[in-house]
This record gives C-alpha cells, sequence and structure tokens, in this order.
C-alpha cells in the first residue's frame, strides 16, 4: 500500500445510504454509534467520518420509509435509538445495489479502456 | 411515491418541531454516552473519554443543523424562525410596534375601505349563472328613463318601448332569451290586510326575467312568460331582504295578496337572498313585477301600450357562438325597418333621424351599470387618494424603522462582525417589516369594515337595504394581505438595506460618538416625500372642499328658510284622474289650516328632487323645428301658491291665482332662461307656445317670468323652463301619446310648504291632514327644502370629507416623523451644539441652526410637492365646480398649514436644544 492509499477517502454523494442500509440489512437493527463503528471497521479506518454526519442519512432514510427507529436498550442497559431496515428498505437496497453495480462497472470499463 | 412521504414527513416534522428536536437531543447525548462507555472502557479517565467521544462525534451543533436541513423545508423553517425572532424583537419595543400597527392599520384601512366599494360597484358580475353570455342592447345610460327612443342625435338606442321590444325579441333568434326591466326604479305603495300603506321600490320586468339571468325561486315561484300575458292575474316575485326585513319570512305571504297601487296582486315567490335585481343601486328593488301588470298599476298613466314611450333596457342571454359585429348590425338593420313601419313614430317628424338608428351591443355580465358609470371616476379618485395615504404611511414607518435601526446598529455590527451573513440580516429585518405590515392589515380590516360602513352611509343616506356589502369578502381580503405584505416590503426594504450596510468597525469605534449623518440621508429624504404627499392631499382637500362649497352654497334661485318638501303619490293610493281636482283642493285647505303654515304649493316636482320632465316647445308662426333642433323646455305643473312656497319670485307679469280655472285661457309662467333662449330681445308676456306639436299650437299664454331656478341640474345653468297651473287641463288633445302625458303631468309627487315651526310638529300636522283628507296615503317622505337640495351633493361632501380627513391623517403623520428625526438628530449633535454654545452661540442661533434643518427638508418636500399637487388638480379638474384647478389660494393655504404642522413640529425639539447646558454636553458626551 503506498501512503496515498492510507488517506481517508471522501464518499461519494449518495452512496452513504446505500452502506447503512446494507448495514443494517446484514447486522439487524443498530443505533448510530453501531453504524459508525461498524463503517470504521469495514473501511479499516480509511472511511473516517465524523460520527455526526451520520444524522442527516439517517432522517432521509427514515422519511423515506426505508428505516425505521424505536428506542431500546443496549446490552449495558444504556437507551440507544436502534435503526431497523423496513420491507420498502429492502426493495430499495435491492434496487440501489443494482444501480451501484451498474454504475461502478461503467466506470470501471471506462477505466480500463483508458489504460489500454 | 418516497417523494410524496418524505414530503408529508417535512411537513409532520416542521408542526412537530419541538418534539424532534428533544428527540434529536436525547438521541445525540445517548449517542455520545455510548461512545464515552467504550473509551472509559478502553481505560481513559471520565474527562479524558468525555473529550475524546466529542471528537469522535464531530461538531454537536453542526449536527443538530445538518439534521434539521435535512429533516425540513428548508424556506419554512428558516421563515419560522425569522418570524419568532422578529415577534420577540417587537414584543421588546411594545411602543414602536404599536405606533407602526396603528399606522399601517389606517393605511391599509383606508385603501381596503375603499377598495370594498370598487370591488363591490366596479368589479363584481351579477350573481347569476354564466354572467359572461349576458348582453345588452345599447350602451348609454345618460337618457334614462322615459323618452321616445330617439334623443341621441347620432341615433344611438338604448331604450325602447314594450311594442319595440317584443319585436326585437321575436326577430332575434340569436338571442336564447332577451329580457326587457324597467328603466327607472319607481315606487310603489304597498298594503297587505287592513296595514298602513308602505311604500317601496319595484320594477317591472318581462315574464322571462329569471329565466333570462337563470335564477330560480328561493321559496314559492319565480314567474313565467304566462304571467306576463295581458289578462294574466297579477303577480309580484318579493325580494328576499324585504321578505325579511318587512314580514319577518313569514312563509304565508307566499302566496297572500298584496295591494300594490290599492291594485290585488299575488305574491308568488321569493327571490333568493343574493339576488339584488339587474343591477347595483342603494335602493333594490322590492317587488319584482311582470310588465303586463302595468297597465292595472298605472292606469291611466300606464306606458305599455304607448308605442314611443321608450321606458325598458333590454338584456338577453346570447347563444353561444354568435359573432357580436353581425348581430349589432342585424338589430340595427331590423330596428330601422321596423321604426318605419310605426306610424307614431312617422307622424311624430322622426323618419329624419331613422336612417342615423343604431345600437350597441354591450357585455351585460355587470347588469345594468348606471350607477357604475355615474361613480367609477370618484371611486377612482379615492382609491389613489388612499394609495397616497398610504405611501405617506409607508414612509413613516420607513422612518421609525430607520431609526430604530440606527439605535440597532452595535447589535447588526457585532452580528456581522461575528460572521452573520448580511442576506440573512435583511431577511430578518425584512420579516420584522412584513409581520408589522401583516399586524397592521389585521388591524387595517377592523378599520376598513368601519369605514365602509360609514362611507355607505354617507354616501347613500337614502338607502333602505342596500346591495353593496361592507363585510369584507375573499376578494377584499386578499387584496388587504398582498397590500400588507407589499407595504411590508415597501417600508422595510430601505431600512434593512441601510441598516445591514453599517460598516461593523465604524459602529463599534463611534458607540459613544455622533456617526448619525449616514443614516440621516435616507430619513431626510422620506420626510421630505411625506411633505410633498401631504401637500397634494391638501391642495385636493382644498380644491374638492371649496368645490363642494360653492355647489351647497351657490344661488339656486329659491328660499330654503322654514322650508319643507312632502313626496307623496296619489296613484298609489288609487286616485284616478278624474278625481285629482278634489284631491288637489282638499290637499291645499287642509294642509293651509296646520298653524304656523305660510305657504302651501302642489307640484308635479319639486326643486332638485331628482324628477324632471321635457317637452318640445313650438311657438306659433315659426317653422317647425327640425329633428336635431333644442327645442327643449322643461315643464313643472304647480297650484297657485307654489312660487311663494319654494321662494321662487316671479318678476314680470303674474304669477297663476284662483282666477286660472280649468275654463279660462290656459296659461304659463316661464322663467328668464325659457325667455333668452325662445324670446331673445322681445317681451314673453303675452306670446304663445304650445308643447304638443300640431295639437295645441299656440294654445298657452306666457302671463309672467320667473326668476331662474335650478330644478333638475345643479352644476348646470338654470333651463328653460315652463310651469302650468294644476287646475288646467287640455281634453281634446286626439293623439294617445299625448293624452296619456297630459294626464300624467296632473298627478302630483310634492308638497312644498313654508312653516314657522319645529319639524316635529309639522311632521305630526302633516300626517293629520293627510289623513283627513284620505287614510289610503302613504308619506314617501318629508324632509327640508335645504336637505333635499343637499342630497344631490352627497357624493361629493363625501369624497371632500375624505380628501380632508386623509389629507389631515398624512399631515399628523409627516408632523410625528418630523418631530421625531429632529430631536433625534438634536439629540445626536448635543455635544455640537454644547461647543457652538461654549463658543459663543446664542440660544436664538441654535434654534435657528435646528430649524432650518428641519425646514429644509420641508422646502424640498414642497419643492416635490407643488409639481405633484398642480397635475393631480388638473386630472381632477372635470370634479370641479366653478374652481379652477390652478388654485392659488388652496395651494397657498395647503402650504401654510404644511409649514405650520412643520414649524411646530421642528421648534420643539428646537426650543430643547436651545436649552442645553454647554458645560454639561460637553461633559457627558
Amino acid at each position: 500500500m503506498s501512503s496515498e492509499e492510507k488517506e481517508p477517502i471522501q464518499l461519494l454523494q449518495g452512496t452513504l445510504d446505500l452502506i447503512v442500509l446494507r448495514t443494517l440489512a446484514s447486522m439487524g437493527a443498530q443505533h448510530a454509534y453501531q453504524i459508525a463503528t461498524r463503517l470504521q471497521q469495514v473501511s479499516e479506518r480509511l472511511l473516517n467520518l465524523n460520527q455526526g454526519t451520520l444524522y442527516p442519512a439517517l432522517v432521509r432514510l427514515e422519511q423515506y420509509g426505508w428505516i425505521k427507529g424505536t428506542w431500546g436498550r443496549t446490552e449495558s442497559n444504556r437507551e440507544a435509538k436502534y435503526y431497523a431496515i423496513t420491507k420498502a428498505g429492502e426493495k430499495a437496497l435491492s434496487q440501489e445495489t443494482m444501480r451501484w453495480r451498474r454504475m461502478a462497472g461503467l466506470v470501471e470499463r471506462l477505466l480500463l479502456e483508458d489504460f489500454q | 411515491m418516497r417523494y410524496l412521504r418524505r414530503l408529508l414527513s417535512k411537513w409532520r416534522s416542521f408542526f412537530r418541531n419541538d418534539q424532534v428536536e428533544a428527540e434529536l437531543e436525547r438521541e445525540i447525548s445517548a449517542h455520545l454516552v455510548l461512545i464515552e462507555e467504550d473509551f472509559l472502557r478502553s481505560g481513559m479517565t471520565a474527562d479524558e473519554a468525555r473529550l475524546a467521544a466529542r471528537r469522535a462525534y464531530g461538531g454537536v451543533e453542526q449536527a443538530k443543523q445538518m439534521h434539521r436541513d435535512e429533516r425540513s423545508i428548508l424556506w419554512l423553517e428558516q421563515l419560522s424562525r425569522d418570524t419568532r425572532y422578529a415577534i420577540r424583537q417587537l414584543r421588546k419595543s411594545p411602543g414602536f410596534a404599536i405606533t407602526v400597527i396603528l399606522t399601517m392599520a389606517f393605511g391599509i384601512g383606508a385603501n381596503t375601505a375603499i377598495f370594498t366599494l370598487v370591488h363591490a360597484i366596479l368589479m363584481k358580475s351579477l350573481p347569476v349563472s354564466d354572467a359572461k353570455s349576458l348582453y345588452r342592447i345599447g350602451d348609454r345610460y345618460d337618457d334614462c328613463c322615459f323618452n321616445n327612443g330617439l334623443e341621441h342625435e347620432n341615433g344611438d338606442f338604448d331604450i325602447f318601448s314594450y311594442e319595440n321590444y317584443r319585436h326585437l325579441r321575436e326577430s332575434t333568434p340569436e338571442f336564447e332569451q332577451l329580457a326587457a326591466m324597467q328603466a327607472d326604479q319607481a315606487l310603489f305603495s304597498v298594503r297587505r290586510g287592513q296595514s298602513t300603506a308602505q311604500t317601496k321600490p319595484g320594477e317591472y320586468v318581462s315574464g322571462n326575467y329569471f329565466s333570462t339571468f337563470g335564477v330560480g325561486a328561493f321559496a314559492g315561484r319565480v314567474f313565467t312568460d304566462a304571467d306576463d300575458r295581458a289578462g294574466a292575474s297579477p303577480v309580484v316575485v318579493m325580494s328576499y331582504q324585504t321578505w325579511q326585513a318587512d314580514y319577518a319570512g313569514d312563509p304565508s305571504v307566499i302566496g297572500a295578496t298584496l295591494y300594490l297601487q290599492s291594485q290585488p296582486v299575488t305574491v308568488v315567490g321569493v327571490a333568493p337572498p343574493v339576488f339584488y335585481g339587474d343591477r347595483i343601486s342603494a335602493n333594490p328593488p322590492a317587488f319584482w313585477i311582470p310588465l303586463s301588470a302595468e297597465p292595472l298599476l298605472s292606469q291611466a298613466n300606464s306606458i305599455l301600450h304607448q308605442p314611443v314611450a321608450c321606458w325598458l333596457y333590454l338584456i338577453g342571454r346570447i347563444r353561444p357562438g354568435t359573432a357580436m359585429g353581425p348581430l349589432q348590425q342585424k338589430i340595427s338593420a331590423n330596428l330601422r325597418q321596423w321604426l318605419l313601419t310605426q306610424d307614431e313614430y312617422l307622424s311624430h317628424g322622426f323618419p329624419a333621424l331613422i336612417p342615423k338608428v343604431h345600437v350597441v351591443l354591450t357585455p351585460a355580465g355587470a347588469g345594468i351599470q348606471g350607477l357604475q358609470q355615474r361613480t367609477d371616476k370618484q371611486l377612482y379618485l379615492l382609491l389613489s387618494i388612499s394609495a397616497v395615504v398610504l405611501l405617506v404611511a409607508c414612509a413613516n414607518v420607513a422612518n421609525l424603522m430607520l431609526a430604530r435601526g440606527v439605535k440597532r446598529k452595535i447589535e447588526i455590527s457585532v452580528r456581522l462582525a461575528l460572521g452573520s451573513a448580511r442576506s440573512g440580516l435583511v431577511r430578518q429585518m425584512l420579516t420584522e417589516s412584513v409581520l408589522l405590515g401583516c399586524l397592521g392589515g389585521l388591524a387595517g380590516l377592523a378599520v376598513a369594515y368601519a369605514g365602509t360602513r360609514m362611507i355607505l352611509a354617507l354616501a347613500f343616506p337614502d338607502s333602505m337595504h342596500s346591495a353593496i356589502d361592507a363585510t369584507p369578502s375573499p376578494v377584499v381580503l386578499g387584496f388587504a394581505f398582498l397590500l400588507s405584505l407589499v407595504t411590508g416590503i415597501v417600508f422595510g426594504i430601505m431600512p434593512a438595506w441601510v441598516t445591514s450596510h453599517a460598516d461593523p468597525a465604524e459602529a463599534l469605534r463611534g458607540v459613544n460618538r455622533s456617526t448619525g449623518e449616514r443614516a440621516s440621508l435616507p430619513q431626510k429624504s422620506m420626510i421630505a416625500f411625506q411633505a410633498a404627499f401631504s401637500l397634494v392631499l391638501l391642495v385636493g382637500a382644498g380644491l374638492l372642499t371649496k368645490s363642494l362649497n360653492n355647489m351647497e352654497h351657490q344661488d339656486f334661485g329659491l328660499q330654503t328658510a322654514n322650508r319643507y318638501v312632502l313626496h307623496l303619490d296619489p296613484l298609489g293610493a288609487g286616485y284616478r284622474p278624474e278625481r285629482l281636482a278634489a284631491l288637489h283642493q282638499a290637499l291645499e285647505v287642509q294642509f293651509a289650516a296646520i298653524p304656523g303654515m305660510q305657504n302651501v304649493g302642489l307640484a308635479m316636482y319639486s326643486p332638485l328632487d331628482g324628477n324632471s320632465w321635457t317637452d318640445g316647445v313650438s311657438i306659433p308662426g315659426r317653422p317647425e323645428p327640425g329633428p336635431n333642433d333644442d327645442d327643449d323646455g322643461l315643464l313643472d305643473r304647480v297650484s297657485p301658491n307654489f312660487f311663494a312656497a319654494v321662494g321662487q319670485p316671479v318678476i314680470r307679469g303674474r304669477g297663476f291665482n284662483q282666477g286660472d280655472t280649468a275654463d279660462s285661457q290656459f296659461v304659463a309662467v316661464v322663467n328668464q332662461a325659457f325667455a333668452k333662449k325662445f324670446f331673445p330681445n322681445e317681451d314673453p308676456i303675452g306670446r304663445h307656445f304650445g308643447i304638443y306639436e300640431r295639437e295645441d299650437i299656440g294654445a298657452y299664454e306666457i302671463v309672467g317670468v320667473a326668476a331662474n331656478a335650478k330644478y333638475t341640474e345643479p352644476r348646470a345653468e338654470a333651463k328653460a323652463m315652463i310651469f302650468e297651473p294644476l287646475s288646467q287641463w287640455q281634453h281634446n288633445l286626439k293623439d294617445p301619446i299625448f293624452v296619456n302625458l297630459e294626464t300624467q303631468t296632473h298627478y302630483i309627487t310634492s308638497i312644498v310648504m313654508e312653516f314657522h315651526g319645529t319639524q316635529q310638529n309639522l311632521e305630526g300636522a302633516v300626517r293629520r291632514a293627510l289623513a283627513n283628507v284620505d287614510p289610503n296615503f302613504a308619506i314617501i317622505n318629508l324632509r327640508s327644502l335645504d336637505f333635499q337640495l343637499a342630497g344631490n351633493f352627497s357624493q361629493e361632501r363625501l369624497i371632500a370629507r375624505l380628501t380632508t380627513l386623509f389629507g389631515l391623517l398624512a399631515l399628523l403623520l409627516t408632523s410625528v416623523g418630523l418631530y421625531g428625526i429632529t430631536a433625534y438628530q438634536t439629540n445626536e449633535r448635543t455635544r455640537e451644539i454644547g461647543l457652538r454654545m461654549a463658543f459663543g452661540a446664542d440660544r436664538n442661533r441654535v434654534v435657528r441652526l435646528v430649524m432650518r434643518g428641519a425646514f429644509v427638508q420641508v422646502a424640498l418636500g414642497l419643492a416635490l410637492g407643488i409639481p405633484i399637487a398642480l397635475i393631480g388638480a388638473r386630472m381632477i379638474a372635470n370634479q370641479l365646480y366653478l374652481v379652477k384647478s390652478y388654485d392659488p389660494l388652496s395651494l397657498l393655504v395647503a402650504v401654510l398649514v404644511l409649514s405650520g404642522a412643520a414649524a411646530v413640529a421642528g421648534f420643539v425639539p428646537a426650543h430643547r436644544a436651545a436649552s442645553i447646558d454647554p458645560m454639561q454636553a460637553l461633559r457627558n458626551q
């Protein structure tokens, strides 16, 4: 790994929604802190975002009706708001995933073409 | 779908904002606690963990703001935040807020009141179905309400006889329906059972009147063509307001018999509450009566079957897709052809005019628009005047806002220095001014409601119930709201801009020093602007008041002291022509016997009571007048004592006396204008004339000349006029229309009295005298002659008074503004004045210094205002009576009043400045 690749990366516009949905789909209901921690783990700390920046994505997804927040208790008996993916959210996730894959494939093909 | 869902969520979040905020707060703090817990577990101290958690989380406030931006509708959120802020600001300075709201309330209230009238009178369609497809045959209203239809020299035809209406209705299939309605609105004597008779307005209309307008009955039925046939039993439709007001909505009225003009008629139905008839008027009809009932109710005066008696307006519903141009030509051609077949028209010398006859079709969605044509200029004048008041009010408020902006300069500077966006500040200040505007508008609605009621009462003093409603309609509410919004922006934008452009550094540096000069230039120009418009209003008020004064105090050619006029209707009381002579005699005897009565005069009509009667005068030995020659003379028929009773002197020859009987030589008294018009340079006494073309050549001998007096048009010179005695009657006329006219002129409507005593005493005595003659008589009204004359000027009086009121209001606002700014500036300059005085300036010089500042602004205002006032005066020149639009006196008075007010407003702070103790002033600053 070169040192450049160690630099934190910026999230592409709109991808945060997809990541959050995917996290909730695979991990079940999570609170914001868990989601943020999970993002950092998966990205091997490359994705170093302020945890507060999750909030707009959460409220947006909730307003779309894709996730739903309910208050619950953590293992240490602290209160936290847990977000779970909804039926509509799962449907949206598969659509968004497909879109992302098509997009990524397209960009990949273009990049390969350039370097040939 | 998801966007719709999101929008709904956003709306929800806007209305449950506090709850959402609290939840967010709770979520964030729970989040922080969880991070902290993890850090504690990894071995940090409590303090370290808290700090680390904050760092990991990032800016809490920023996250909240991002959350807000995301979850809500941004502009709405901002608006509500700005509004809440503005309300807080206003509550901190209630004095300021109240002053602004009151000022705006008057400005917006005045405008809304006038707009209510403009909307109700000029902009409304009739409350009927599909008003757009209604068209009138005819375009003018000035030949109301009874003539031969060939009055206009250019042949423009707009008033029709019954026969003519029947013909057009049958031969114009382009009209789905063509209805006829009486041009005039007549008064009827109405009685139910044995109750006393009342006088009510009514209108003759064709049988298809209601179906043409698409108006059904509220109760019972409306009438149809079957009710409008000769021989049909007479029916009426009652207006809803009359049904409620006079019969308390009694259902038994429908189907009941009423006595109209002493003839039994059946009430078949009640019109819907919103239907006030085919025109806006101060006294809408209480009854609609089919045309076919006219011969029964009018008896010998009936004009229904007089072919040349034109008294109907025609409105029809046009078939969809009809081209108006060709239809207009078709009707015109049709009308010319028809007139040529009418012996009556041919025999009265009209053939020369017939080729020119034509009609103009006009949209009639608003019905008969006589009132509109009479009042539109005045209404628009009032609207412009009230707009000027609003401008002055806006300038005043802008000034207050500027002064307030200066006070808040430091706060604003600090906020700018701390990085507030200028646009945000402007937005916030505009929100504040728009909020003030809206609050002012709300208060203005109350002012408008009261104002409209007052104006209606002043404009239509005799109104029983009116088609014009003072309650604000949705359109009026919309107008007031729009006005509030616009004024809020107008008076807010300048102060907001000026204040937000304060240089933070300078303002902070100069906290304790005088820096007022920069803000005061806009303030000064506001004062000049206010002064200019106040002057315009004051000049207008001066001109209109002077004109009103000229009208009211002109020489009418009458004596009005102790003169009273009673209006009554012998036809309504059931009098036939053959009983009239006895009736007149009985009335004279009974009234003369009232204690305090000096003179009693009976007349076909009295001066300036709204009636008139015009005849064509022919003089033996002179060539017959052509159709366009002016041979008009007003005719009034009077009793012998009439001239004494109205105080109109007979200056040559004699008046009438008991010797002028039915059998003696027909005599006439003419006025000076008649003598001048028909006998210039000749002695009219002893000359003869006739009024019925070839049928009464030279029938009347002129026995006297009366001084000119005004009977019909108070703004014009007295017209040529003939007086004939009630006691004489041409019984040998042959043409039916002449017989009819001669009969009509013998029905009196007025009794003029010279009476010494109170009006109250007179009223009781008149009632008794009338009951002695015939208990069936209804008193239409009893008023002093002064009151009757003044009634001709109620609209002018209203406009003059409102303009004066508005002018004084503007003057007050300007003076307060001038005082405010002078006091403020003097305060700012305390140190400078102290210095000047320390260096030897005396008190007078200080007063002069301050006053000069005030007068410069007023002088600027005058320089701006005088030309505008002159232009404005020219625009209202046609509404002025015997006042030239350039009237130096009005201008001078306005300038003096304005200067005087400015002097007072400037002197108070100047005097205070002169009392400054130099030492103290210097020490304090």
